[in-house]
Parts: structure tokens; sequence; C-alpha cells
């Protein structure tokens, strides 16, 4: 078993509105995959369904080589679960809280546990209710951590906090990863933050998978280019198009294109056509990703 | 050592961490023996992913830098006379090849360039 998570031609529908539709991904064991899309595209509806929360209409979903829905009991005794909302009773304190959720986890680990409220300085007799959000946030990923999952589903764990808090809580994951070797499942609109931690990228737009693709393929398969002398049209070119648009100003023969699946040498499909490539620039992750979108939502070369 | 390693460079994290150890090799600052960080600790303190830290060690390794004692920890290996002087003024080539890069980008001529260096190291006064 290699996927620590697996689904396949899922479709699910909620209302009119939203559906997501053959949805594939492959989570590798051991990755910290980061899952990013705009607000609304159905990343959440995508994890719930992971988790088995939700039921597809169609399509398989495997988590840790067990089938979900179906075998939901034992697969979510091994997965630790960061919801988007703050989901705990505001009448318990920090401590009833570790207490309570220890209960439900053999595999609990109470030394992690005590060491992430000094880490996170949480005061066990603060009830939740009247913790800050950052606070909130550091309960929830201590709790996850504890459980001592072999994969960890986190939607958004660091949306709107601050920096210090945000730092704070990517460290407890990584340390936790490199102390256990566990599959991270994290679900963000902040693409600098998943840059820096994340080996694989999926991109969702609108219920749909646009990409999937280890970080560096994707950052160094997505350029932007100077082309010269473009043809108007090109019949089978190597690399994906994601958007082609003439360089501002001059009236010259310049064009910007936006490209996909890029790698060097590529420039000699050009000079087969008439044409050249003045520059080739680098694109960071937050550039390739608005631009998969556009092209994505112009209708143009998404699967 | 590891300051300003740049996530959103098209450099990926892992060529970017080897080569700041090697050049703080051949400068010195890392001496024979010494340890490097440990893949925890380097992981935690950048906010990366542990197996980068080991990807650029492990390539460190593979170029005779640096020496991986399982449960142990990373070593800086015993380097041969000259190689670190070799390593120096390669990276000096790489600095220039930026410069020049950066240059010709930003459409700044060469003998430009030159006049600019030669007054920085004080060479020439303007």
């Amino acid at each position: 078993m290699t996927d620590a998570i697996h689904l396949e031609r899922l479709h699910y529908r909620a209302g009119k509105n939203f559906e997501i539709k053959d949805l594939d991904l492959h989570v590798p064991t051991g990755s910290i995959y980061g899952f990013l899309g705009p607000n609304g595209s159905g990343k959440t509806t995508t994890i719930r369904l992971i988790l088995g929360l939700l039921r597809p209409l169609s399509g398989r979903i495997t988590v840790l080589g067990d089938p979900m829905p179906e075998q939901h009991a034992r697969v979510l005794g091994r997965v630790g679960y960061v919801p988007e909302q703050p989901h705990l009773d505001a009448t318990l304190t920090v401590r009833e809280l570790i207490d309570f959720q220890a209960a439900f986890y053999p595999r609990w680990d109470r030394a992690r546990a005590d060491e992430l409220v000094r880490r996170f300085e949480l005061d066990g007799e603060h009830l939740f209710g009247r913790l800050s959000k950052g606070q909130k946030a550091k309960l929830m990923i201590l709790l996850a951590l504890s459980q001592c999952g072999d994969l960890l589903v986190l939607d958004e764990p660091t949306d709107g906090l601050d920096p210090v808090v945000r730092r704070d809580i990517l460290g407890a994951l990584i340390t936790y990863v490199s102390e256990r070797g566990a599959t991270i499942f994290i679900s963000s609109h902040l693409v600098h933050e998943l840059e820096r931690v994340c080996d694989w990228i999926a991109v969702m737009d609108n219920g749909r998978l646009i990409t999937e693709a280890p970080m560096e393929k994707l950052k160094h398969g997505t350029k932007r280019l100077v082309v010269m002398n473009a043809p108007a049209e090109i019949v089978n070119p190597p690399f994906r198009v994601l958007t082609r648009a003439s360089a501002n100003g001059g009236g010259g023969a310049g064009e910007n294109w936006v490209v996909g699946d890029w790698e060097p040498g590529m420039t000699s499909y050009f000079e087969g056509v008439g044409a050249s490539v003045r520059e080739v620039i680098d694109l960071d992750l937050e550039d390739g990703f608005v631009e998969l979108l556009r092209s994505f939502r112009k209708g143009g070369t998404g699967r | 050592m590891f300051h300003g390693i740049d996530p959103r460079s098209p450099i990926p994290l892992y060529v970017q961490i080897a080569e700041r150890v090697r050049l703080a090799i051949a400068t010195g600052t890392l001496g024979s023996a010494a340890p490097l960080p440990s893949v925890r600790q380097l992981a935690a303190e950048l906010r990366i992913n542990p197996a980068t830290v080991i990807q650029a060690y492990r390539d460190l390794e593979a170029q005779g830098f640096v020496e991986i004692r399982h449960g142990a920890g990373t070593f800086v290996r015993e380097l041969a006379p000259g190689r670190r002087a070799r390593e120096r003024s390669q990276q000096a080539v790489a600095l220039v090849r930026k410069l020049l890069a950066e240059a010709r980008r930003s459409g700044v001529s060469l003998a430009e360039l030159q006049r600019a260096l030669e007054t920085e190291l004080g060479v020439k006064s303007t």
C-alpha cells in the first residue's frame, strides 16, 4: 500500500449548485500533501468525504488501506482531524478536553500532550470558550497530534491566525512528522506556507481537480515565456499552454505565454514553428497557482 | 548559516540547503568533524519538510562533504587539501554568474558593471 488516501472517480452532489465530479486523488504515504483551492472550491467537502462524514454518489475512497465510509470506525482511530471550525465544548477546560479526547484513543501519547501544553503555553484551567482564536487552534492541533495517528487531516489549520501562532503550529507538525513519519493532508489557501513544507500539491476549483503533482515538478514545470513571432495556432506542443497574451506595449511580435509541464530544451519546439523564446521566467507556487486557476476558468486546458 | 533560505525561489530548497553547507565548509565556518544540525532540528527551525533536509544531507554525502552516521548525526568529513579552496573558487564563479544574469536582465552593460565594481572596490574613485 503506497497511498495513505486514494480517491477514484468520486462523485458527490450537494443541492443544485455544487458538485464534485470525477475526483481522483493519490496521497502517498509519508508525504506532506498540500490541498489548494479558493474558498468554495470543494476542499472541505472532499475532506468530509475522505473521513466518511459524507457519502459519495459513486466512486471509491480508500484511507490507510481501508474502504470508506464502510470502515470509518477503524480508520478514524488512526486519523487525527482538525476541522475548519473549532467544535469543542466551550464549557470544558483545556485539561478536561485533553482527558476527554484521550479516553477515545488507545494510542494516546500523554507525554506529547503535556509537552505541547507547555510549548503552546496553554493553561489547563482555562475554559475553551474563553480561549483566543490562536489558543483554540493550538489546542485542536495538540489533540490531533497526541492521538498518534498515521494520518493527519487538517482543514485550513492556520487560516486567520497571526504569524507567531502559525509558526508554532507548523513547527509542532514538522516535529511530529520527523519523529513519527506520518502522512499529513493539509488544505489551505495560504500558498506560501504550503510552499515551504509540502512535497505534493493538488489544486481544486469548482469541485474539480485541476492538477496533482510533486511540488518540485509543479514549480519547475510552470514558466512564463516571452515568445517572438508566435504563430496564431500551434499544434501538439510538448507542454501545456495555460495562457497567452500579447506583450504589453510595443505592438511588436512579442507575446507572454504561461506554460505547464515545461522542461528545459523545449525552446527548440518554437524554432521548429518559426518562432523563438526570448526569455524563460520562473514562477513561484503562488504565480503558478493563479495561472492554473485562470486557465482552468477560461475552460482551457484543465483536465 | 541558513539565513535567507527562500522557499519561493526556483532553486529547490534541498539544493539551497546543501549550497549553504558547502559554503560554510569552504569558508571554514564548519571545520572537519563538525556536526550539522539534526534533521529534526533544522526542519523545525526552517519550518520545512524533514524529507527536504534529508535529501540535502544525502546529496552532501554523495558529494563527499559529510558523513551520515546513523543514530549519531551528520558530520563534516576531512577534506583533501585544496578542496576547500576549490570549493571557494566555485562559489566565486557562481556569485559572478548570478551578478551577470541580473545585470543582463536589468539591461546594465558590462562596462557599467565593471566601473561599478571598480568603484566599490576602491580601485577607481568617481
